[in-house]
């Protein structure tokens, strides 16, 4: 066990795969002597090479696209989009080509997309999005979302395993931020959600970086005892582990960083309407950043992303429901 | 106790909204009342503390007796007056402010500028609706939610009330729900089999009847009025039977139900015969010239009401069916004024909606007709061509039932009055 940084542990699962597996291979802008905008893949090249750490031009849906061709023939690609928000360009590439080629062709296409994702730094519109759920909708990808450093790792060994394509969300806003102990060597962090805490009079489910403002908001809340559960993977969504928690708490709170509307959260509310509904004792309550675009303004940003605050807030007055 | 209706003398307090030292808006509901034409929310008429109620929950008083007092002179977050042990102010709302100085109030902790909210269990008003986990958890363990406080909003019984009650009987009710299951000794049948073990014990012992309950004040009060009506006039009742085919295609281009297009060909009798529209109080004859109609509204099961479209001569078809439609929505929201329920000089009812044929109405006193609209059924009809042939048509037809009050008209009117709506029904333009 050592401790490192999020960022850190998503680069030591990566070096950790890409030393015991020599089909896996990075593909992105800018990661090879850069060392990537986030510095994810410093020192990679020189380790690795430019054959497996591969600096790619400014084209999105070429990068996804070569990197489903590598992976049908055989390899282990790992693509970097530089921000979450930039993965629009290689959209078609991930949804009907990657996600599909399966169910088309019987052809899997193992390959890991890593998305740079969320705000609270100031990056504006085209650098703070949260777009998770464009690919939850989309049958044929999987969906990973870690919020600590160790999950990290393991979910990033997890997915350039799995076989089908996996959207890695990594949350910029924890990658120097949140530290933690990480186990050395190889190790896989299940497609399963995780209790951040336990207890017993309100659940707050969530996941990625606000598993840390849930921990906050509802450390210290009149006593109340509260769960928090993080998701870590959307796709599979862990509905036992969503409908456990229920079982036990029967007050929910969903939060989402992204925007609103069919964010993450709207789909766990309705797993909950359908199939929690005898355990609930209140409304079930989301709060999400509104339909807005992410704002430049800190001041703004910081009105628009849930906060902890609010989170206190939605708990309390459901606590009191 | 504010005077709901000419004829109203007196009206029974049914809850408190509001108890003494709650703070109160100008206009919100302090308490509901009950009268035998309306069941209604009595708003404050001034912003201030509720000092005192004067009338217990049940008591039945006259029209002008006064049920609380609200002191204007007091603040929201100030604690009652009686708190401090001064006494309350009399006749409170007429006072001017309090001098400031020694004898003011000492003000309270502040707790904001909001009212107090409103806490729960007092009064029996708070809303009875239980989460789906509270009524899983409460008929699982066989707990009566109604003795179960609640510590959430508004008194809201929560899941851990009802885990507090369960805890608090220990082991013994998850026991006691099972035991008859287990006594039963049930036999075992097919899946599919059809029988079921019925309480058929029950059928050869005396039959024991359910716990009777008192009937409400709204059934009550039609009751009263009802047979008063019966004792009080020679009520008599006239048929005719009237093609619709004009206002089925008149409503169909209006996009409006046959009633209001039935009211006013009924408004049109009306004028052409006034003595229909009347009043007739032991010997007082009156004739009115403005045509309030009432229209009967069912409330379900609980009973009916009858709002009053005033002046409906002046009313267009599209107009009437508005008014009808409002007054129809807030009959069955319960929130009708006083003044939309009194003063109707003609009525009309219509139960057809369900496919009946024939009724005999009774008048609402002091009226002297009542027009019952039965169900339009497609029949067979003779009708008559220009030439003076004779064919067999298939027409929607109605029959209309006049009750008519022979005190105060005689058969022929009534028959003449009947004939002028089937006129107007069966040649109505557009």
């Amino acid at each position: 066990m050592s401790e490192m940084t999020y960022l850190r542990a998503i680069s030591d699962g990566l070096r950790t795969e890409m030393r015991d597996d020599e089909r896996v291979l990075l593909m992105g802008e800018d990661i090879g002597v850069y060392g990537g905008a986030f510095k994810v893949t410093d020192g990679f090249i020189e380790e690795f090479g430019a054959d497996r750490v591969m600096d790619t031009p400014l084209a999105e849906s070429g990068i996804v696209g070569t990197a489903v061709g590598a992976a049908v023939v055989g390899l282990r690609p790992v693509c970097e989009m530089q921000f979450a928000d930039f993965v629009s360009c290689g959209f078609d590439q991930i949804i009907n080509v990657a996600g599909k080629m399966l169910y088309r062709q019987g052809l899997p296409v193992n390959i890991t997309v890593r998305l740079p994702s969320g705000g609270g730094f100031s990056g504006g519109p085209f650098h703070s999005q949260n777009p998770e759920a464009w690919f939850m909708h989309s049958p044929g990808l999987k969906v990973v979302a870690p919020s600590t450093a160790e999950d990290a790792k393991g979910l990033m060994i997890a997915s350039i395993r799995d076989p089908n394509p996996v959207i890695y969300m990594e949350h910029k806003n924890l990658y120097r931020r949140v530290k933690g102990e990480v186990p050395e060597g190889s190790y896989e962090t299940p497609f399963s959600a995780r209790v951040a805490r336990e207890g017993t009079d309100l659940v707050v489910i969530t996941y990625g970086a606000m598993v840390h403002t849930a921990l906050e908001a509802t450390e210290d809340l009149d006593d109340a005892s509260i769960m928090v559960l993080d998701l870590r993977s959307l796709v599979p969504l862990d509905e036992a582990a969503i409908l456990s928690a229920v079982h036990d708490c029967s007050k929910v709170v969903i939060v989402d960083e992204a925007n609103q509307t069919c964010a993450a959260g709207a789909q766990v509310a309705a797993l909950i309407a359908e199939f929690g509904f005898e355990d609930l004792d209140g409304p079930v309550v989301r709060v999400a950043s509104p339909d807005v675009p992410i704002p430049f303004s800190p001041t703004l940003e910081a009105a628009v992303l849930p906060s902890v605050d609010r989170i206190r807030e939605a708990c309390r007055q459901l606590l009191e429901y | 106790m504010p005077q709901m209706g000419v004829s109203v003398a007196e009206g029974t307090v049914v809850d408190w909204r509001k108890q003494p030292g709650d703070w109160v808006q100008a206009d919100e509901t302090i308490c509901e009342i009950s009268t035998d034409k309306i069941d209604t929310e009595v708003p404050a008429p001034a912003s201030g503390r509720l000092v005192e109620v004067l009338v217990a929950v049940g008591a039945t008083v006259d029209v002008g007796v006064t049920l609380a007092r609200i002191a204007t002179d007091a603040r929201p977050g100030e604690p009652h007056s009686s708190e401090n042990g001064a006494p309350p102010p009399a006749a409170a709302t007429a006072l001017p402010p309090p001098p400031a100085g020694p004898d003011a109030p000492v003000a309270a902790p502040s707790r904001g500028s909001a009212p107090p909210r409103r806490t729960g269990g007092a009064g029996g008003s708070v809303s009875r609706r239980y989460s789906p986990v509270v009524q899983r958890i409460a008929d699982e363990h066989g707990v009566d939610l109604d003795e179960v406080q609640g510590t959430g909003r508004e008194g809201r019984v929560q899941k851990k009330d009802v885990m507090a009650v369960v805890a608090a009987r220990g082991g013994r009710v998850g026991s006691a729900t099972r035991a008859p299951d287990a006594d039963a000794a049930e036999p075992v049948l097919h899946i599919e089999s059809p029988y079921r073990p019925g309480a058929g014990a029950s059928v050869s012992g005396p039959y024991t009847p359910p716990e009777g309950r008192p009937l409400s004040r709204m059934r009550q009060a039609i009751g009263v009025h009802m047979k008063q009506s019966q004792m009080t006039a020679a009520t008599c009742t006239t048929w005719i039977e009237v093609d619709v085919s004009r206002i089925e295609i008149a409503r169909r281009k209006l996009a409006i139900t046959a009633l209001p297009l039935i009211a006013r060909c009924t408004i049109g009798a009306l004028i052409e015969f006034p003595l229909l529209n009347a009043w007739l109080e032991n010997d007082v004859h009156t004739v009115h010239e403005q045509v309030n109609l009432g229209i009967a509204v069912a409330l379900g099961e609980d009973g009916l009401i009858v709002p009053v479209v005033r002046g409906a001569q002046d009313l267009s078809p599209e107009g009437l069916s508005r008014r009808i439609r409002d007054l129809a929505r807030r009959a069955r929201s319960r929130q009708l004024s006083p003044d939309d329920v009194h003063g109707a000089t003609f009525t009309i009812t219509n139960p057809g909606q369900f496919g009946s044929m024939m009724a005999t109405p009774v008048i609402a006193q002091p009226q002297v007709a009542i027009l019952d609209v039965e169900a339009i059924v497609k029949r067979p009809v003779v009708v008559t061509d220009q030439f003076g042939d004779d064919a067999i048509a298939i027409r929607p037809m109605v029959i209309l039932g006049l009750s008519w009050d022979h005190r105060a008209l005689d058969g022929a009117l009534a028959a003449r009055f009947l004939a002028s709506v089937k006129k107007r029904v069966e040649s109505y333009e557009l």
